[in-house]
């Protein structure tokens, strides 16, 4: 037992585990990871990455299962957005890459012993939270797309949309940190 | 020199930055601020904006996923 700890105690301080699994990457990093990451993507699913419109897709079938139908709505109109309705919440890519970004997320934050359940500060913390994700909900519906769906994925795509969309991010990202000091804080 | 505990815990990103800059302004040179927080970019953007305003800066985690930004004010 205490060779056990011994160990543990070890491996907390080795050098690889921390350079590799206990501090974060440094940006380059990522975006080095991201970038090949993104390619895979596109040549093996044949869409380039995108993340929010897959909880639109999830919202469907939530909905759907409670005896609901959106072949009318018109987001849902399309032929491809029904057949990947159709297809099923288990056939969908990216229905299994979501799930694996945030199975990944939690195994990198218990790999590096980091994990908290973190508390509600106050009311007003909840209301901020839940306000700013259903416009950014919203908003990356009607933009066709979020930072990685538009942004990410449409600078790559060599697309002139990523761009506008970049712009259109900042300046809204500035309005929103005004109103979150002005109002939340 | 007195040292000011500043509770960020629970607090996402950018709040315990705002929070940490509107406080230091308010304290005397050779001050310590302590920035509580439990959110990993805030880890990364305190003590950053820290240095770059040329103050002293340690980081010491406390508990899991929890940590201090130890800030003492020089300037």
């Amino acid at each position: 037992m205490s060779q056990f700890k011994d160990t543990m105690v070890k491996i907390s301080e080795n050098e690889f585990y921390k350079k590799w699994l206990r501090i974060a990457w440094p940006y380059l990093t990522g975006a080095i990871l991201l970038s090949l990451f993104q390619i895979v993507t596109l040549a093996t699913t044949g869409n380039p990455w995108g993340v929010s419109g897959v909880f639109a897709n999830w919202g469907a079938w939530i909905y759907e299962a409670f005896g609901g139908n959106v072949d009318k709505w018109y987001y849902f109109s399309s032929p491809g957005a029904q057949t990947t309705l159709n297809n099923g919440f288990i056939n969908d890519s990216g229905t299994w890459r979501n799930i694996g970004i945030i199975l990944g997320a939690l195994l990198a934050v218990l790999l590096a012993s980091q994990f908290k359940l973190k508390k509600l500060k106050s009311t007003k913390q909840v209301i901020a939270a839940v306000l700013g994700g259903t416009l950014m909900g919203y908003g990356a519906r009607i933009a066709f797309g979020c930072n990685i769906g538009a942004l990410f994925s449409g600078i790559a795509s060599l697309s002139l949309s990523g761009w506008v969309f970049g712009a259109a991010m900042f300046i809204g990202a500035v309005i929103g940190s005004k109103l979150l000091v002005k109002f939340f804080m | 020199m007195k040292e000011v505990i500043l509770d960020c815990f629970g607090e996402a990103c950018p709040i315990p930055l705002v929070k940490a800059q509107n406080k230091i302004k308010e304290l005397e040179i050779g001050d310590i601020l302590i920035v509580q927080i439990d959110h990993s970019c805030a880890m990364k953007n305190v003590p950053d904006w820290a240095r770059e305003d040329g103050h002293n800066v340690e980081v010491e985690e406390i508990d899991d996923g929890e940590w201090e930004v130890i800030i003492e004010k020089v300037k």
